[in-house]
Formats: structure tokens, sequence, C-alpha cells
């Protein structure tokens, strides 16, 4: 029981890492049509950037998540801006595959740069908290607050502002939102700003409790787009509830049916979801 | 201009026949593994260039057939010959199996899925230890038999084993892609619900462009398996499945030579840049960005730009 428990935990933890990087994923998905591969390795930039934050100049942790969410939002801007931008108007037939392409170039990119500059051996993130809660340190328990804190803030930020209403109506029908006088440079902008700012939080996040190295995005960026589509494009609390119940239903089927296989639960789950329901569990059909 | 076209091809194969007596080992090496990179995304294209689904597995299949071979040869001692059809019919099945409910779904809900069943067959290569005996990879692969008095032991044997079937496939490809049944496949790239309600069996053409595309993608690692007599699963990673798409978009799909030069191309490119084993993926993905942003359309818009510009 108690290691149900102890599991549980950990699956809510890191299912909270995935959903921070796929609701940043689901808004760019839902207004570019990018599925931004790119953002895994913001996720890897960006948490060596608050490790280099942390040990050479010894700030405290909160500098350095806002450095890592600083780094992630100007890298996914800048790509935004300088390159998929170019290819918005989908002029030629493809124009969507090169989008994509380039997303997965990105993301070599960046990953290797990681492994260039600061090779493939792991650094450990130094602890900035001890003690802990019914047999989970607060570095853990602060990852799912801070979560949570970014969800009610992305949820607030997009229903109740201005700028929301306009993300949202992109998000339903492009053209019709341009035609109503919508910038759609600056909400394009906007949403990969919030993408990068999330995948950086969730990096910074989750390095003190294992570690910084080149391939650390493979894997949050693979379950995060499963979350996305399970999600189905959904809510922020769709993805919020996918992203952690993925991370709960891994952590379970690691000790109850096969450690092997735990990244290979995820493939079975979206297959059988895809299945059942076409349009994902929260969808809008 | 046809004729250009079969000038061109007539050099580049007569070059290809004489490779091995010109170059060194390692040349042919890197020219072996360009043909069987050709060889795979010639056959992806076939999926992505003319029925129009992005798919992302391409390396599962390989892989598939590339174990599939190797075991057979290995377990039960069959013959490589038998083996390759074997592996080939068996990757096709397992295709039909995997793109009749997989095919279903469109756009990039396929693209993810497919990306992620990659990933999954990539898992079952590494625990699957008593098969493929995981990490430690699967050696001990005997060498093709030989046959009419050929040994395929060497070198230079292997690469016109490897080049005749490469001609076969891409033959074969051409054929079917300027026959009916190819024009059926590219009515649904083109656009999928007229297809169907002019009376398309929409369904079954692209679970056979699928499963055919898979077929030939297992053969291709039957081949891989007795040349390079060693297998390991990160051979067959998602970063192969991801290479063959960027190869075959950067030679431009649909076109099924684009994606063959496409391969050739690229694998040059890497081998070149083996200086820099660090720097090498660098200077890979900063080419791509910028062949993007140049010409979307790949090498094959290159081309057509130069041609209609003269």
């Amino acid at each position: 029981m108690e290691i149900f428990l102890l599991q549980v935990g950990n699956g809510l933890i890191i299912g909270s890492v995935y959903a921070l990087v796929a609701l940043g994923l689901n808004i760019i998905w839902s207004i570019t049509d990018i599925p931004d591969f790119a953002q895994g390795s913001y996720y890897v930039i960006a948490a060596y950037a608050a490790y280099f934050v942390v040990t050479l100049v010894g700030a405290p942790f909160l500098v350095a998540l806002l450095v890592g969410m600083c780094v992630g939002a100007v890298m996914s801007f800048s790509c935004e801006r300088f390159l998929y931008r170019r290819w918005r108007e989908r002029t030629f037939r493809g124009a969507a595959r090169v989008q994509l392409l380039c997303a997965i170039a990105l993301f070599f990119l960046f990953a290797n740069v990681a492994n260039a500059l600061w090779t493939s051996k792991a650094k450990i993130f130094p602890a900035y908290m001890k003690g802990s809660l019914l047999g989970f340190s607060y570095m853990r328990i602060n990852v799912l607050l801070a979560a949570i804190i970014l969800f009610v803030l992305v949820y607030l930020f997009i229903m109740k502002t201005k700028m929301g209403k306009a993300i949202r109506a992109a998000s339903m029908d492009l053209g019709m939102a341009q035609v109503l006088g919508i910038n759609i440079d600056t909400v394009n902008s906007i949403v990969f700003i919030i993408g990068g700012a999330l995948s950086g939080a969730a990096a910074v996040l989750i390095s003190p409790l294992y570690s910084v190295f080149p391939t650390m995005g493979d894997l949050p960026l693979l379950k995060a787009l499963v979350v996305v589509i399970l999600g189905g494009f959904g809510s922020v609390a769709g993805i919020l509830i996918c992203g952690v119940g993925l991370g709960v239903l891994e952590a379970l089927g690691a000790i109850y049916v096969s450690s092997a296989y735990q990244h290979g639960y995820s493939f079975i789950i979206l297959l059988l979801t895809l299945l059942l329901r076409p349009k994902g569990l929260f969808g809008r059909v | 201009m046809l004729s250009v076209n079969r000038i061109a091809l007539a050099i580049i194969l007569i070059f290809l026949l004489l490779i091995p007596h010109i170059a060194s080992s390692y040349i042919v090496y890197v020219v072996i593994l360009a043909l069987l990179f050709s060889m795979l995304t010639a056959s992806y294209d076939l999926l992505t260039g003319y029925a129009g689904p992005l798919s992302f597995c391409h390396a599962a299949f390989y892989g598939f057939g590339a174990y599939t071979s190797a075991l057979l040869t290995l377990k039960t001692g069959l013959s490589f010959w038998l083996a390759l059809p074997i592996s080939g019919i068996t990757v096709f099945l397992f295709g039909a199996l995997v793109g009749y409910p997989a095919l279903k779904l469109r756009g990039h809900y396929f693209a993810v899925t497919t990306f992620f069943f990659g990933h999954f067959i990539y898992l079952v290569f590494l625990n699957a230890r008593d098969l493929t005996r995981g990490p430690l990879g699967l050696g001990g692969i005997k060498p093709p038999d030989s046959i009419f008095g050929i040994d395929f032991s060497g070198m230079t044997a292997n690469y016109y084993l490897i080049l005749i079937f490469g001609i076969l496939m891409v033959g074969f490809l051409y054929a079917l892609v300027n026959s009916g049944f190819g024009r059926l496949i590219v009515s649904i790239r083109e656009n999928e619900d007229l297809a169907e309600a002019v009376g398309v069996n929409t369904a079954f053409v692209k679970v056979m462009a699928f499963s055919i595309s898979a077929g030939l993608a297992g053969i291709t690692g039957s081949l891989f398996a007795h040349f390079f007599r060693l297998l390991h699963p990160s051979t067959f990673s998602w970063m192969t499945s991801e290479m063959i798409v960027v190869m075959a978009l950067v030679g431009g799909i649909g076109t099924l030579v684009g994606p063959i030069i496409g391969a050739g191309v690229v694998t040059f490119i890497l081998e070149m840049m083996r200086f820099a084993p660090e720097l090498r993926f660098i200077i890979w993905a900063i080419l791509l960005v910028a062949i993007l942003v140049i010409e979307p359309r790949g090498l094959a818009g290159i081309y057509a730009r130069i041609r209609g510009g003269r």
C-alpha cells in the first residue's frame, strides 16, 4: 500500500511536468497547427540555463526558475518569428510539412548544441530545499504546486483577458478572427512565448529531482504530445487531468506490470483512446 | 527533356556499377548505406509522397524486417534467400495490422501516432532480450548464402546484391505509381473525401499503400541485417525514422526520384562530417533549416526552379 501511494505521488509529479509542456504545445498546436517538437529542446536549454545560474552565480531557485522560463520564451518566440512565420500563409502544397520538418530540425539542433557545449554527462542540479512531508520532499511537492499555479495563471489569462479572448477566437476560426481585426502576428508571438515559458518552467522544476542532460527533453516531449492528443485540444483542465493521469498510470504500470515498457504505455493508451474516441477525451466535437 | 533524364539515369547507373572497381572499400561501404537509405526513402515515398499521410515509423518496419530475417536464419537455419521474402511478407502483414486502425486517423493525429508506434517497437527490440538480445546487440548473423557460385562474404558481392535489389525495388515502385492503382493512391492525396465520393475504397487503398511501403522497408531491413551482420535496437530508433522523413522531404516527396537523391545527398553529407562527431548533427540541422528557408520543396524544387528559369 505504501509503495502504491508513493508511486501515485511520483506519477502526479512527473505527470504535472508532462501537463505543463503539453499545455504550451496544445495552445501552439490549436492556433498554428504546428506540433512544435522544438519545445523539447527549449526544455533542455532552459534547464541548463537554470543550472548555470544556480551553480555559477549562486542565485536562489526562484530566480533560476524565472531565468529558465525567460530562456524558453525567448527561444520559442524567436523561432516562430524568424522561421515558422515564413510558411504561415501556407501558399504551397506541403507548407504544413515544412513547418513540422523545421520544428524537428530545431529539436535536433538545440539538443545537439547542448550535447556539444556541455557533453552528455549528466549534471547534478543542487537541492534548494530540505525536509519532507508524508515521505515526499518539499522539492517534489513544489513541482505539483508550481504546476497548479501556472495552470491557474494560464487559465485566467485565456479566459479573462482581452488577449486571451483573441487567442480563443483564433483557435476556433483563424480566418474569421483576422476579419474581425485580431492581429494574428501578435497572437502567434504570445502563444509561442507562453509555450516556451511553460516548457522552461517544467524543465527547471523537475531538474533538482533528476539531473540535467542533453536528452532530458525527449521523453517529456513524447508524453506531452500524447497528452495533447488525449486531451483532444480541449480545455486547460482537460490537459491537466490527462497529463497527471498519464503520469500516474505510467508510474503504477512500472511497478505492477513491467518497468521495461514504462514508456510504451502511453502509446497503448493513445491508440485505444483514438480508436474509441477519435476526438480525444475532452475534445470539442 | 526526357532524353536528358534518360542519359543522366544511364550515367548514374554505369557509375554505380563501376564504383567497387574504382573506389576504396570505405566509399563502397558509404554507397551501400546510401543505397539502403534510398530504398527506405523510396518505399516511404509511396505512403507519404503519393498517398499523403505523414508517417514517422518507417525505421520500425526496417528493424522488424531486419530482426525477422536475422532470427529466421539464426534460429531455424533458413536460407537467406527464403528469409528475405518471408520477412518482407511478415512486415507487409504486420503493416496491414497496424495500418488498419491507425489510418482511420487523419493529419497530425496519424503522424504522432506512428511516431509513438515507432518508439514502442524500438522498446520491444530493446526489451525482448530472449529474442533480440536487447542492448547487447544481435551478432553472428551469416552473410547471404552463396548462389550461382557467388560468395557473399565480401563487400563487392554484397554491394551488387543490394544495388540489384535497389533497382528492382525502384522499378517496382515506379511501375506501381504509374499504374491504375497508383492513380487511386494519388487520388487520396489530392482529395480524400472526393475520392471516396466517386467510389474509391480509400481505406483499402491507404492500408495497401501503408503495408507495401512497410513490406519494402522489411526487405531492406533483411538486406541490411545480412550485410552488416550485427543488429542493435538503436539503429531502428525514432532518430532513424526521422532521418528517413528528413531525407525524403529534403529530396522532395511525391517524385520517387527526389527521396532517392535526398537519401544519397544526406548520407554523404553526414559521412563527410565524421571528422567532427559533435558538430555533425548541428551542421546538419542548420543545413536543413537553410534548405527549408531557401526552397521549402526540397532539392526537387530547386531543380524545378533551375529548369523553369532556363
